[in-house]
């Protein structure tokens, strides 16, 4: 029974430590990001991302595989929307004409391929490095 | 990896949730049938509206006279309660997956305050054990399996916690925040944490005989 | 060696009292006896609602704070109500019945004498849990071995031969009654005690011990009824007694027969409605528990108790009091009227129509402490009181505290424990009966027919 004393304790100790010293991680600051502005009050950093490094690694080419454009409800072949910010069609919240929110747009952009190849990060914070 | 944990995240989600509410509705279904088969006079003293008087007047904090008599522990026992529910359905990460599956949304708690709200679990837990370990009547009643269903309990919170922060093992903990998250919702209609609806059905009928036979409060 | 000791975890520490039926019992049982009882009865003499009184416990201690024994034992954990449970039913189930007959010296000891079964931990415990219902199987797993305390076995075959708790035979009851009734008569000149009158408004019912030895109840209750100008009765046959022992040792087969016999004379009489003399358990027997025993929900009579009773008559004035008794009284809360049946406040009303000088014991009402003789304790005898005046300790603090003269306890069984209290802690104050009072301070109006 005193063990699970010590235990409970070990656990608690645990947690102080780890509250103490959450805010002295070094070193992420000169990651690259991707550009959060668009959003309110985001709660989590920007998600690591190295556009050419990423796109060299997964082997894209194309620049329409992530920067699409949808005609209503149809894709549009051919065309790319490299030149404009995501948020010009995901608005923050999901309405009738845009049914994907720019918060959702990012998570299924990414985590969908990284599901789909068996590759690169899926969990939160996994991009979302503090 | 990712394979796995796709499996972990999304069909094993499904798979606990059923097991959490079929098992759930097993559990009552075989309590009835049994009610029916072998304790039929129930339903002749099972009222509603005293069954509902009990049970609410139990939800109120400090009404009835026992937590007046131990209001530490039921403080603390309160507060776990609710923020058991809280903390895990008003957590912005879950509510993102939620909304990313199913386009639904809802209030979010601000992810700090949810950090705090999480440490408050785990402490709670923590009294716990050692009231189990300190105060007689209790430590006297105690077995090993109320330890490890306090531990249970812990795990997807101090797994949550340190994952959200991520010190150290990220993915490692991150899977294993997940597994015992469901571990939970799995474990809830076969174990002692099943008193999620039974105590409400214990309290109904003494309620009911307290309401209707014996016209006394039982609070 | 044989697995002798049952307990690992529950050593059985206090080698207590027991007395010669429980010795002689246990000595006559074989470990497959026990196995089969305890599991005859558990498996075929339970149910759902057992299995979510067991299943659903958290073992959160809260029900300790409930129980007089815990309290008066300086907070020992064996003494509170999960505790007891887990000596018995939790080991029981544990070990599948295979238990020791050290076990159940230990269980028979905690369920006979260590739990009134008066019901305040489940008001104390969260979900509601039914503690003194476990105890009761426990009582009855004891009943089937054949173990049950002598005392209380004795009164219980007294009920089965005679359907009284007394051995009172037929002719001494009756005797009684009309000796009574004679007394009475002196100072009431036409008072009439009446005997089986067919059609009576109001079927009166004692327990056997009034009869036995305390007869002046009955001229009291008698000189009430007859100042009221009430159309009573009191049955000559057996069926009188509204007592149920067996209720506590868990013969239940012998309870029903006793609550069959005592409806059935009311039924035989026609009355309107039973009116009960000053009694807890015998009121728990005709109101709560004998009907169920013999297939109805609610009695079949309209059953009141004394102190409902005399509210009637105060409120509506068919008795007036001449002279409010002068002595500082309390009032004690018998669990079978207040807890039981919400009498409480009743209880309060009639003692300020009667007294003076009224002062509120605390805890009161439905919380308050359990007098420590009722549930079939007190009637497990001489061999116990020891016990049971150590286990009663935090009641005589309590009753101390009031300072008041009088203690007022409605109930025969909270009666003769509050006075061994009294006696044991020198509380130097007297115990009354309501009727007692009322009795002594009421007008002694001699009532005339057609009045």
């Amino acid at each position: 029974m005193t063990r699970t004393l010590v235990f409970m304790g070990f656990i608690l100790f645990l947690f102080t430590a780890v509250v103490a010293f959450s805010n002295t991680e070094p070193g992420t600051d000169e990651l690259e990001r991707l550009d959060t502005s668009a959003f309110e009050k985001p709660q989590r950093p920007g998600a690591v991302f190295g556009h050419d490094d990423h796109n060299e690694m997964a082997g894209i080419e194309d620049c329409d595989v992530c920067h699409h454009v949808y005609d209503g409800k149809n894709r549009v072949e051919g065309e790319s929307s490299e030149d404009s910010p995501c948020s010009e069609c995901h608005s923050l919240k999901a309405n009738p004409e845009n049914l994907i929110s720019l918060s959702v747009a990012y998570h299924k952009r990414c985590r969908n391929c990284h599901f789909e190849t068996n590759k690169g990060p899926v969990l939160c914070g996994e991009c979302h490095i503090k | 990896m990712n394979a796995f944990i796709a499996f972990i995240m999304g069909p094993m989600v499904w798979i606990a949730f059923l097991i959490f509410i079929l098992g759930l509705i097993f559990k009552l279904v075989v309590i009835i049938k049994d009610v029916n088969a072998r304790e039929s006079y129930v339903y002749s003293y099972l009222s509603v509206k005293y069954s509902l008087r009990s049970i609410f007047a139990w939800l109120i904090p400090f009404f009835p006279q026992s937590t007046r008599q131990s209001p530490v522990f039921y403080a603390i026992s309160y507060i776990f309660h609710l923020l058991l529910f809280i903390v895990p359905v008003f957590l912005m990460s879950h509510i993102v997956l939620v909304n990313e599956a199913f386009q639904l949304s809802w209030f979010a708690l601000d992810d700090t305050l949810a950090d705090i709200l999480t440490v408050i679990v785990v402490l709670a837990l923590v009294f716990f054990a050692v009231r189990r370990q300190t105060v007689p009547e209790v430590k006297y009643l105690t077995s090993f399996n109320d330890y490890v269903l306090l531990i249970i309990v812990a795990l997807p919170f101090i797994t949550g916690f340190l994952a959200y922060h991520q010190f150290f093992f990220y993915r490692q903990m991150v899977i294993a925040h997940v597994i015992s998250g469901e571990l939970v919702l799995i474990l809830i209609p076969f174990s002692k944490f099943s008193h999620m609806v039974m105590a409400p059905l214990t309290r109904a009928y003494m309620g009911s005989e307290f309401g209707n036979v014996r016209h006394a409060k039982d609070w | 060696m044989p697995k002798e000791t049952t307990t690992e975890d529950v050593p059985i520490v206090k080698q207590k009292n027991t007395d010669e039926a429980v010795e002689a019992g246990l000595a006559r049982l074989t470990p497959e006896r026990i196995k089969t009882t305890i599991n005859q009865v558990l498996e075929n003499e339970t149910g759902p609602k057992f299995k979510a009184y067991v299943e659903t416990c958290m073992h959160c201690g809260l029900c300790a704070e409930a129980c007089l024994y815990f309290l008066s034992n300086d907070r020992d954990p064996s003494y509170s109500p999960a505790g007891k449970v887990k000596q018995t039913i939790w080991e029981m189930l544990e070990k599948k019945g295979d238990v020791s007959t050290d076990f159940l010296r230990r269980a028979v000891h905690i369920a006979h004498t260590e739990c009134n079964v008066c019901k305040r931990c489940s008001m104390y415990c969260p979900f509601g849990i039914d503690i003194a219902y476990l105890m009761l199987m426990v009582r009855r797993i004891c009943h089937k071995l054949e173990i049950t305390p002598l005392y209380i076995q004795d009164t219980v075959n007294s009920h089965s031969a005679t359907m009284n708790q007394m051995w009172v035979k037929e002719d001494e009851w009756i005797d009684t009654l009309q000796w009574q009734e004679e007394d009475a008569r002196e100072e009431f000149e036409n008072l009439r005690i009446p005997l089986d009158k067919v059609g009576a408004d109001i079927m009166y019912s004692v327990i056997a011990p009034e009869p036995k030895f305390q007869a002046g109840l009955i001229y009291q209750a008698a000189t009430i009824m007859h100042a009221a100008g009430i159309d009573w009765t009191m049955p000559s046959s057996p069926g009188w007694d509204n007592s149920n022992m067996a209720m506590f040792t868990g013969d239940n087969e012998i309870s029903g027969r006793i609550a069959r016999a005592f409806y059935e004379t009311a039924a035989r009489l026609k009355v309107k409605r039973i009116v009960m003399g000053e009694c807890g358990h015998a009121f728990r027997s005709i109101y709560d528990v004998g009907n169920r025993w013999v297939g109805w929900a609610m009695p079949p009579f309209e059953v009141v108790h004394a102190i409902e009773f005399y509210h009637q008559l105060l409120t509506s004035g068919r008795i007036t009091i001449a002279d409010k008794y002068k002595k500082t009284v309390t009032l004690h809360d018998p669990c079978n009227v207040s807890r039981g049946r919400g009498l409480h406040d009743m209880a309060r009303e009639v003692t300020n129509m009667v007294c003076d000088s009224f002062i509120e014991m605390t805890p009161n009402r439905e919380h308050n402490y359990c007098c420590g003789a009722g549930g079939g304790v007190i009637n497990c005898g001489p061999p116990y009181k020891g016990e049971r005046m150590i286990n009663n300790r935090v009641k005589a603090e309590q009753l101390k505290a009031t300072g008041a003269e009088v203690l007022i306890a409605p109930c025969h069984n909270c009666h003769s424990g509050l006075e061994d209290i009294v006696h044991h802690y020198d509380l130097n104050m007297e115990v009354k009966f309501l009727g007692d009072i009322i009795f002594e301070t009421m007008e002694k109006k001699i009532f005339n027919p057609g009045d």
